[in-house]
């Protein structure tokens, strides 16, 4: 299967502040219709290297391609394919949303207002959007910060710290226009965050950050595969005779942690375990499936899965 | 162009929005409507005479009158010279004098140029640094659209916002002016206080350059303030620094009238009304073509300035 297009490149990206070297030589593609999470731990880098790649600081050494165009020599015709939300999603809080949006349509042609009703409908502020955006909730400001992001059909959404202070439905929602985004409108995105659990259900692909240096860049795996063996975690009593009946029926290794049994299964075979057990009269207590590799691979990385 | 046009537009939606906007063209209206109301209540002796064909009888009577009033009452020694002296213009120079209407209104209403210049400077302060504030430049810079540009349509509405409220400066005493004095033709040869003395010319004459010359100070403190607030993106510094400045101004020239670079200073330069009284100028060496090369210089570097920190520096942090 041929890769999908190269829609953004970074080429040995350098920031030097002072004498500080922020950004210590960046290199990766990003591809049409993925999500690439921008992983790393506070301070690591990952809003300056964004700041680079939109325009707003300059870039010390390297370059930044969009759609092959330069964003240094060729601003104007790099910029227009993007859209984004650098920190905080910042709004002019006199204005309502409507007329902070029609502020940014006026900068660029062709955007009617029939565009801007749709994407104030698939972010759903339709309620609120002749409202001051200073009363806005911090939701309801992310929410805009994404229209204004989108107005002009961006093949590139590049998205800082997106879910930073929102309450986890509002996390899924935002995940759920980014998937569609992504699956339907082909838009690469980008999404920085420090925190591994949300990128690993967002990304298709994920970079890790730190110190300005790119130390992992991994392709996050379904876990629909269902033929892959995953470490689940039973606790039921009583438990030596649970270990034998286990070992009797399964052909792997038991292994015994605290109260719980650790056992590698396919995802399939869990539910038909489960009932047999059950059906002998064992007290279940408790079953979980340890969802990933990625956390163990990236916790060293990172050092912690960090919360500010 | 439409860009451009645009951008401006943008401007000025974000400018109007705001109640502080509004609150100075209400305090200007106020202030215009309260000194005609000044001028009605106590100055209408003078102001509502109106004179028959014998004028030049008339005012000389009204002088025997002043003169006599002088010996009496010592206030009066204090305010008849100056009517006096008027009259005695009259006469010299075969004016008839006219009874005050809205133009002579307006004519005087031309120190409010002062605060128009101050509220520009507040403007121009906060044009580009409110954007830092807000944290709304890194999604302005964001654009298909070179900084110079947006920075070109903000400094155009600051000076849109300038004759704007200057248009409206001359509305509101042209209107209070009418409904409390009338209205006479305003081409008619009027006299007029002239620095020391008096002088007289076309009415309209006189108010368009009034006016006019008053826009210099305007032009240059705006352009220093959207400088400052540019490069230090603050609108405190840069309003705090060009008021002080445009206050202090005459002050640093006298200051420094002694050595003879004091001509190159912007405040020697900014009342080009020096070459139209009929005065020597300020120092010498200067002459009006001298001020305007002096002015230019000063704006283009206050503009180079601007367009440097804008379209060159990281916009980065808050
Ligand atoms: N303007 C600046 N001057 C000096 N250091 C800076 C500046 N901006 C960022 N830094 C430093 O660069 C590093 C990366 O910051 P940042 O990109 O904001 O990290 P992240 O977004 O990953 O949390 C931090 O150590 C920060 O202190
Ligand atoms: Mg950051």
């Amino acid at each position: 299967m041929d890769k999908p297009a190269v829609t953004l490149q970074l080429i040995n990206l350098k920031k030097k502040i002072g004498n500080k070297e922020i950004i210590k030589g960046l290199d990766f593609e990003i591809h049409s219709g993925e999500v690439f999470g921008f992983l790393g731990p506070n301070g690591a880098g990952k809003t300056t290297t964004i700041r680079m790649m939109v325009g707003l600081i300059d870039i010390t050494e390297g370059d930044v391609l969009i759609e092959g165009k330069s964003i240094k020599t060729d601003f104007n015709n790099a910029i227009q394919h993007v859209g984004a939300i650098v920190e905080n999603p910042e709004m002019y809080p006199f204005l309502s949303g409507w007329k902070n949006l029609k502020q940014y349509a006026r900068m660029v042609p062709g955007i009617t207002d029939h565009r801007i009703h749709e994407i104030i409908s698939l972010v759903g502020l339709e309620k609120a959007i002749h409202e001051k955006a200073g009363r806005y909730s911090l939701g309801m400001r992310q929410r805009l910060g994404i229209a204004q992001a989108l107005l002009h059909k961006p093949s590139i959404l590049i998205l800082d710290e997106p879910t930073n202070g929102l309450d986890p439905s509002g996390i899924r929602e935002i995940r759920k226009y980014i998937r569609a985004l992504a699956e339907q409108e082909n838009v690469s995105v980008i999404v920085s965050s420090h925190l591994l659990s949300e990128m690993e259900l967002l990304c298709d692909r994920i970079g890790v950050i730190k110190n300005g240096q790119l130390v992992a860049l991994e392709e996050v795996k379904t876990t629909e595969n269902s033929t892959a063996l995953q470490d689940v975690f039973i606790e039921a009593e009583p438990l030596a005779q649970a270990k034998e009946y286990l070992e009797m029926q399964l052909s792997t290794g038991i292994r015994l942690k605290g109260k719980e049994l650790i056992l590698s299964l396919q995802k399939e075979e869990i539910p038909s375990i489960l009932k047999k057990m059950i059906g002998q009269g064992f007290d279940v207590y408790g079953v979980n499936v340890l969802q990933s590799t990625l956390e163990d691979k990236f916790f060293n990385l990172i050092g912690e899965n960090s919360i500010d | 162009m439409t860009n451009l046009i645009h951008l401006i537009w943008n401007e000025q939606i974000k400018l109007y929005a705001r109640k502080s906007t509004w609150v100075m063209f209400f305090a200007l209206a106020i202030l215009v409507l309260a000194s005609g109301i000044i001028s009605r209540l106590w100055d209408s002796e003078f102001q509502t005479t109106e004179y028959g064909t014998n004028w030049q009888v008339e005012l000389q009577e009204e002088n025997i009158r002043l003169t006599s009033e002088m010996d009496n009452d010592e206030l009066s020694k204090l305010s008849n010279p100056f009517q006096l002296e008027k009259n005695m213009y009259h006469i010299e120079n075969e004016i008839k004098p006219l009874p005050y209407d809205g133009w002579q209104f307006l004519y005087d209403n031309s120190f409010f140029t002062t605060l128009i210049s101050l509220f520009t400077i507040i403007i121009a302060a906060g044009i580009v640094s409110n954007e830092f504030k807000w944290g709304t430049i890194k999604l302005l810079l964001i654009r298909p659209i070179s900084r110079s540009k947006i920075l070109l349509s903000k400094y155009l509405t600051v000076l849109l916002f300038a004759f704007t409220l200057i248009f409206f400066l001359i509305a509101i005493s042209l209107l209070t002016g009418a409904l409390f004095f009338g209205l006479n033709n305003p081409t008619q040869t009027v006299v007029l206080e002239h620095g020391m003395g008096y002088a007289h010319g076309s009415l309209l004459n006189v108010i368009l350059k009034d006016y006019g010359l008053s826009l210099v100070t305007l032009l240059m403190m705006a352009s220093f303030a959207f400088m400052i607030s540019t490069i230090f993106r603050s609108s405190s510094m840069a309003i705090g620094l060009a008021v002080t400045l445009m206050l202090a101004g005459n002050s640093i020239v006298l200051f420094a009238s002694h050595y003879s670079w004091a001509k190159y200073i912007l405040f020697t330069n900014t009342n080009l009304g020096q070459y139209f009284n009929g005065a020597e100028p300020m120092m010498e060496g200067m002459s009006l073509s001298f001020s305007v090369t002096i002015l230019c210089i000063y704006l283009a570097l206050f503009l180079m300035a601007s367009w440097v920190a804008f379209t060159k520096r990281d916009i980065a942090g808050h």
